[in-house]
């Protein structure tokens, strides 16, 4: 008695039984195909928010201001920026990200908006890609000129058109806004949601020299974010703590721990990690369906078991051993989880594939959620197999074969 | 071959407890040819059962060809039954999911035959029992006799030293009933021990001993005289 007459006996019972044993592989398919689905989708979405991190700048690091214990000197000031890039040899670049409602007019419309005042060098960390003309320079932020730099949404909708270098506008708050000059244009940052959010809903938005930003708003020259970045991708944890140390230094507030530095990679860290639970999360109420799956299976082998009762009886008298009774019937429950694990496994990718193809996530598929999957199928076909099948072992010969 | 000694058997159901067979001795040599009779209920299925090692005896002594079978397991059991005993019932109790030749093969699977000899065993054994075409059917395409010769082919695949047959012609009609009482001879004149439960005098007329069984007691063991021959 061999594995392989169990799976031939057990293939040919479960081909008897066609729709019943589709039926019962229906659970197992809806559990697994739902597992794989969400978890690939779930790993696919991690690795795309991984890769947009990666092309902002893993060297960049966010230095924060804790609001709740600083007292208004502690916060950072347009002269701290400039201070760190000139002083701490592993900063490359540093900026503000000052952002400011208000609106944008042409002639003929008028728009609310979003300005991000910034210095010269948030081009750099921001990674904004220009298309025409240019970002604005030192110069120009030192002196606190009246120009723009804006995406190409904005160009177009405020302007019509997409040549817009060298134009004015009117910005600001909208009961005092003045005039400023376009200099550059940029790719919309908002592209990669365009599967998502309608294009004339895109937020419009200007980047301008901070030390106009402050002008034009009346404010303060002093923010409680900066963004640095590094000389290199290893080297964007110490620039991160040396500038805290710096800032330290310069306020004489050592003592109150008010700075903080996380690097681009730190968030995306924690950003991946509720993704992560998220992920799982959903994945294990798929996981119950499964359960119910094997509930299935448990419950259509005992029906087997007692229709198939005179059988059990005729092999048992003809030499059939107990084990050989209990391995035909635990082989059946298992091809019957296998199978339908492994069709399972081949809509869920199918699903994901779909799903990623409307969403715009690319699914990731690992080998290991591939072998688990049709590995948990496996164990649960064992798992409420065993029972049925110890059932049908421990028939009485007689009492079986007088069964009718 | 077949020697019992004081076979007790008692049922309990519930509270009630039934003697099937109350202290029954008998002995059967190598080539004979027994039929049992008796009313229902004389215990003749119950001793059929023991000593097909289905059921195990309350007390008493069975030794077959020399081995006490009291004592074993289920599993041991299961092992004289595969090559010891070969059964024939009176349902004839094919698979049915099976075609003929599976069913014939059955008995060699369990007993760890590899599959080409398997397959030539069955087919001699089939054509013993003369039933060389159909093979490839399933066993509800094919009559009565043809299902109990079949039914034979199984029991002796496995080269048994004792066929129990139980009322296996008790469905079947007379012209059909010949047949299968021919092939049973047969066998006998080949060596094989004959062991049949039946309540017809005419079946039991071609064996060569007859013991007649009421209330779990042996009334009578005689020889049959003017013996029918096919």
């Amino acid at each position: 008695m061999n594995i392989f007459e169990n799976i031939k006996m057990a293939l040919d019972s479960i081909r008897s039984n066609k729709m019943r044993s589709f039926l019962t592989m229906l659970g197992i398919i809806i559990g697994i195909s739902s597992v794989i689905a969400i978890v690939s989708l779930g790993q696919g979405g991690q690795n795309s928010i991984t890769s947009e991190f990666e092309k902002i700048g893993a060297a960049t690091v966010k230095i924060t201001v804790n609001t709740s214990k600083a007292e208004w000197s502690d916060w950072i000031t347009f002269d701290d920026v400039e201070r760190i890039k000139e002083k701490i040899n592993n900063v490359k670049y540093a900026s503000m990200s000052l952002t400011m409602d208000g609106v944008l007019r042409t002639g003929k419309k008028s728009l609310d908006a979003y300005f991000i005042g910034g210095t010269e060098d948030m081009v750099k960390i921001e990674g904004l890609t220009l298309l025409d003309g240019r970002f604005f320079n030192r110069y120009e932020y030192q002196s606190g000129k009246a120009v723009a730099v804006i995406d190409e949404n904005s160009a177009k909708r405020l302007f019509g058109t997409k040549d817009v270098v060298g134009r004015t506008l009117e910005a600001g708050p909208h009961d005092s806004m003045r005039k400023v000059t376009v200099v550059g244009l940029i790719k919309s940052p908002y592209e990669m949601f365009a599967d998502m959010i309608p294009e004339d809903q895109f937020p419009v938005i200007a980047y301008i020299p901070a030390t106009y930003l402050v002008n034009l708003y009346s404010e303060q020259k002093a923010v409680y974010q900066i963004y640095i970045m590094a000389d290199s991708k290893d080297n964007a944890k110490t620039a991160g703590e040396l500038t805290v140390r710096f800032l330290e230094n310069r306020h004489g507030n050592r003592d109150r721990e008010v700075y903080r530095a996380e690097t681009v990679m730190q968030q995306m860290d924690q950003i991946n990690q509720v993704m992560s639970i998220f992920t799982t999360f959903v994945a294990a109420v798929a996981a119950i369906s499964l359960l119910v799956g094997g509930v299935g299976v448990m419950n259509i082998m005992l029906v087997s078991v007692t229709e198939r009762t005179r059988e059990i009886g005729i092999r048992k008298a003809i030499g059939a051993k107990t084990r050989n009774i209990m391995f035909q019937f635990l082989t059946e429950s298992v091809i019957i989880s296998c199978l339908g694990g492994t069709i399972g496994l081949i809509l869920g990718l199918a699903g994901a594939y779909g799903l990623g193809q409307l969403a715009g996530i690319t699914p990731a598929v690992s080998p290991q959620t591939v072998i688990v999957a049709i590995l948990f199928s496996t164990m649960v076909g064992v798992f409420f197999g065993i029972y049925p099948a110890r059932k049908a072992a421990k028939l009485d010969p007689i009492e079986a074969l007088r069964y009718e | 071959m077949i020697k019992i000694t004081d076979l007790v058997k008692t049922y309990k159901t519930g509270d009630i407890e039934l003697t099937a067979l109350k202290g029954v001795s008998l002995h059967i040599k190598p080539g004979e040819y027994v039929s049992i009779m008796g009313p229902s209920g004389c215990g003749k299925s119950t001793m059929m059962n023991v000593l097909g090692c289905l059921d195990k005896m309350s007390s008493g002594q069975y030794l077959l060809n020399g081995k006490d079978i009291s004592r074993l397991s289920d599993n041991e059991l299961a092992d004289i039954r595969n090559k010891e005993i070969g059964f024939v019932f009176q349902s004839f109790n094919l698979l049915p999911r099976m075609t003929i030749l599976e069913n014939v093969e059955l008995p060699m699977v369990y007993a760890g035959v590899p599959h080409k000899e398997r397959r030539a065993k069955a087919l001699e054994a089939l054509s013993k029992v003369e039933l060389s075409d159909r093979i490839h059917h399933k066993p509800n395409e094919i009559s009565g006799g043809q299902k109990q010769r079949v039914a034979i082919a199984r029991a002796i695949v496995n080269r048994p030293s004792v066929i129990l047959a139980d009322e296996p012609t008790g469905n079947l009609d007379s012209k059909v009933t010949e047949e299968i009482l021919r092939i049973i001879q047969e066998l006998n004149d080949e060596g094989t021990t004959i062991l049949m439960v039946t309540h017809e005098h005419d079946v039991a007329q071609h064996s060569k001993r007859i013991i007649r069984m009421k209330d779990g007691n042996i009334l009578d063991d005689s020889p049959v005289e003017n013996r029918t021959i096919l």
